[in-house]
């Protein structure tokens, strides 16, 4: 969704293109990652503003491009390497479904790369890499428990030296305060997705548009 | 030939794919951008809409033009 809000605002019209491209591979792994959840006989949330699980950093529409380039370098590293550990991990369902979104991926990485090279993101880049290593979780938690169980191929260390390998800078896990994590949300701060989001992902904005009656 | 836009300096890069492995790779574009990964992302994104069996790029300076449009071979 916030790809999609730069499919028009992005410094060129090539840019703007990714923009909206990448916005629609997300929708599309989204979709595909409810489904084999489903599958797997997970139970549905109800959709309620406390029940979305989102990264801080995409709580707020981003107000800078730089906002943008490192959420494409930096959380989409770290959500790409999550979904690697699945599809390397033992549950047949995610091994086979993953690999096209892997595939996809891999360009949006190209896209993060290379604009980071350029753009001077540093604060963002810094703030992308603590977001993406807090959804990660501590040392210990959920994710080494699913590594131990074969689920996921990779723990919670070798996402972090993974993400710093292809990000750069190191992911400086100490200076996090783990007591306040929440392994729910997998965030420490509070807060959540913007009202005006929230509407658009739940399908109420939709509705202002209809005729009455319709 | 570099010129400016956003980036200090870019690339032109002319883009292929074919649709099977019969026919042959047909240029089905260009796309600008200030280095390889990123003319790769910005192909993919703008030419992928059709289902390609193969798609490559081409920087644009890398080709040697024998002759031109009302030149002699």
């Amino acid at each position: 969704m916030r790809y999609a809000e730069w499919c028009i605002a992005a410094p060129t019209l090539e840019a703007d293109i990714a923009a909206a491209a990448m916005g629609l591979d997300d929708i599309g792994h989204s979709r595909v990652l409810y489904g084999s959840l489903r599958e797997l006989g997970t139970p549905d949330v109800v959709d309620e503003p406390g029940s979305y699980a989102n990264v801080p950093y995409l709580d707020r529409p981003w107000t800078d491009w730089t906002a943008f380039v490192a959420a494409n370098g930096v959380l989409d590293t770290g959500f790409t390497l999550m979904i690697e550990a699945l599809a390397g991990g033992n549950v047949e369902v995610l091994r086979s479904r993953l690999k096209k979104m892997l595939q996809e991926e891999r360009y949006h990485a190209m896209h993060g790369r290379s604009w980071m090279r350029e753009s001077g993101a540093v604060t963002a880049i810094d703030q992308a890499r603590r977001d993406a290593v807090v959804w990660f979780g501590p040392e210990g938690s959920d994710v080494d428990d699913l590594h131990g169980k074969g689920i996921l191929s990779l723990g919670v260390r070798e996402l972090r030296r993974r993400l710093d390998e292809q990000v750069g800078g190191s992911a400086e896990s100490a200076a996090i305060d783990w007591k306040a994590w929440d392994p729910m949300r997998r965030r420490i701060n509070p807060g959540g997705i913007d009202e005006l989001t929230l509407n658009m992902l739940q399908g109420l904005a939709e509705k202002r548009y209809m005729p009455a009656g319709a | 030939m570099g010129f400016v836009r956003v980036h200090d300096e870019v690339r032109e890069y002319e883009v292929f794919a074919r649709k099977t492995r019969l026919e042959p790779l047909r240029q089905v574009g260009a796309v600008v951008a200030p280095d390889d990964e990123l003319a790769m992302a910005y192909a993919r994104a703008t030419y992928d809409e059709e289902r390609w069996v193969e798609m490559m790029i081409v920087p644009k300076a890398a080709v040697i033009q024998l002759w031109a449009p009302g030149e002699e071979a």
